[in-house]
């Protein structure tokens, strides 16, 4: 928890190669909701590729309709026009291949710890032995250091404590994409830290191989983790706005990453495209 | 100290208070051809009756412990029939809006009815009367665990459903480990009711159908003309209510979670 730089692999090939794929399609996707007169358009002609491994963030407003379009890759949320493609197959519905992790963890109050990772594992991965699925559940909950806690209900963890624990759901199932929905913005900014951390952690691990998106409002968060971020505009009928790359090296140092030029000019140009007219006069 | 004092000052005030009200209405109804007894008399008639509570001197003379456990019995078997019935029937009622349309208006009609209308009814399917009870105390347990089942059910939050949505549960896995953990504080709400009702009802369907039980007993000591042995099961009737209500309120409290 403590360490905040995280540990280097060597790219293979392979990954190379794998990394060229792309894993999340977003074509042309609009969703609606409502009908007739009633009909509110949350996201409107959008289109998305990210690769296999990459960490991708979406940014912007609260409302704009980042996690509308983060549902219609979960499955949570249904595309009313375009189709979105995980893994090179239609998304109809949520599916093993896509862990989410939710904006207020979403754990159930009545299992402990160690249930609450074991349902999910049961479900999404049938086929395993009951051996193997009580196996990832250990291993999870021990990479996320809440071996310990495992008899305990949702109620007695702290904030981190349960989003690590719906982290650690999310990994159990082992899915290719790992969606995240501002998971980390209810927490207090040193926890914050400490889960970008192991989140990145968990993401070397497994060599890099998740692709992971994560929503979210937070800039510094955003450029921290993300290859890439999207910054959309405000709904309703939302649509992209930029797609700015971030070529910072990793691992990234949190201390020594915000006094990196690149860093400040990304943030700066970041801050800019969120916030059109930024004088003073305007507060 | 004075936290645990107060309280028990407040219910010997309370318990004073009645029992001074009782001698008062004992006095100003001693000229009456039954007169209320004096609050001394109804004591030594409870204390009379658990001394010896389960005697048996024949089908009419039995002991109260004995009418009791007659009457709980009979509350129980009612309340486990409806329980039965109540559950599936207010999970289905709460998960899907079509039954819901279906069933409301019954209930609606049905709620508000006095249980003991339903005794003939169970006269006639049963031809006998202790079942005729149960079947009363079947009735009246059935609304309030349905209705509170179902509003249970219909509350469960989109968080807790996305989990399942989003991990793939099975149906069964969604009702045992979304659905019904997260009604079980509302169908505890709903057996609350239920059991304080049938308590209720107990007694007076049990003053119809005659021969045993709390009510009969009630019934029993007021043609025996003897008001203090009435007012004694009376309150033995409140102790075992209250001690219902208890047992149910704390495992409502039990099942009651924070997330």
């Amino acid at each position: 928890m403590s360490d905040l730089i995280i540990e280097t692999k060597n790219t293979s090939v392979e990954e190379i190669i794998s990394n060229a794929i792309n894993c999340i399609e977003v074509d042309n996707v609009t969703v609606s909701f409502g009908s007739g007169k009633n009909i509110y358009t949350a996201v409107k002609d959008i289109s998305l590729t990210v690769k296999k491994g990459e960490i991708v963030a979406l940014i912007g407003h609260s409302g704009c309709g980042k996690s509308t379009l983060m549902g219609s890759i979960s499955g949570m949320v249904k595309a009313t026009q375009g189709t979105v493609k995980a893994n090179g197959k239609i998304v109809s519905g949520p599916g093993p291949d896509r862990g989410i992790v939710f904006q207020n963890y979403s754990l159930l109050p009545w299992l402990t710890v160690y249930r609450n990772i074991y349902e999910a594992v049961d479900s999404a991965l049938p086929s395993l032995s009951n051996a193997e699925k009580k196996k990832l559940v250990e291993q999870n909950l021990q990479q996320v250091n809440l071996w310990v806690h495992k008899d305990k209900l949702p109620g007695q963890l702290s904030g981190g404590m349960k989003q690590r624990v719906a982290i650690a759901r999310a990994f159990a199932i082992n899915p290719s994409i790992l969606l995240l929905d501002e998971p980390f913005g209810a927490l207090d900014a040193l926890t914050k830290s400490n889960m970008h951390v192991e989140l990145l952690k968990l993401w070397n691990l497994d060599n890099r191989e998740k692709t992971i998106i994560i929503v979210t409002h937070d800039i510094e968060e955003a450029i921290f983790l993300a290859d890439k971020v999207v910054v959309m505009n405000n709904g309703p009928a939302a649509t992209i706005k930029e797609i700015v790359d971030i070529s910072l090296p990793r691992p990234r140092n949190k201390k020594e990453i915000i006094h990196d030029a690149e860093y400040m000019k990304i943030h700066d140009k970041l801050l800019g495209l969120l916030i059109d007219k930024f004088s003073i006069d305007d507060i | 100290m004075k936290k645990y004092l107060l309280p028990i000052v407040y219910l010997v005030i309370g318990i004073a208070v009645l029992l001074g009200m009782f001698d008062l209405a004992s006095m100003l109804t001693a000229g009456n051809k039954i007169p209320i007894p004096s609050a001394s008399k109804v004591l030594s008639t409870l204390f009379g009756l658990w001394s010896d509570p389960f005697y048996d001197n024949g089908p009419n003379d039995k002991g109260i412990g004995f009418q009791l456990l007659v009457s709980l019995a009979t509350v129980f078997k009612g309340f486990l029939l409806a329980t039965l019935v109540a559950l599936p029937v207010g999970y289905l009622i709460g998960s899907s809006k079509i039954i819901m349309s279906i069933l409301n208006p019954i209930i609606q009609i049905l709620r508000p009815v006095s249980p003991l209308a339903w005794f003939p009814l169970g006269l006639a399917l049963f031809e006998a009367s202790d079942k005729a009870a149960v079947f009363a105390v079947f009735i009246t347990c059935i609304w309030p665990t349905l209705i509170n089942t179902a509003l249970g059910v219909a509350s469960v939050p989109a968080d807790h459903k996305n989990v399942g949505k989003a991990f793939g549960f099975s149906k069964w896995k969604t009702i045992t480990k979304i659905y019904f953990p997260f009604s079980l504080s509302y169908i505890f709400t709903g057996l609350k009711l239920s059991i304080g009702v049938a308590w209720l009802v107990i007694v007076a369907a049990e003053m119809l159908s005659g021969g045993s039980g709390i009510g009969f007993f009630v019934w029993d000591s007021w043609n025996a003309s003897s008001l203090e042995k009435v007012i004694a099961v009376i309150l033995t009737i409140g102790v075992v209510g209250l001690l219902l209500d208890k047992a149910f309120s704390m495992m409502q409290k039990k099942f009651s979670y924070t997330s």
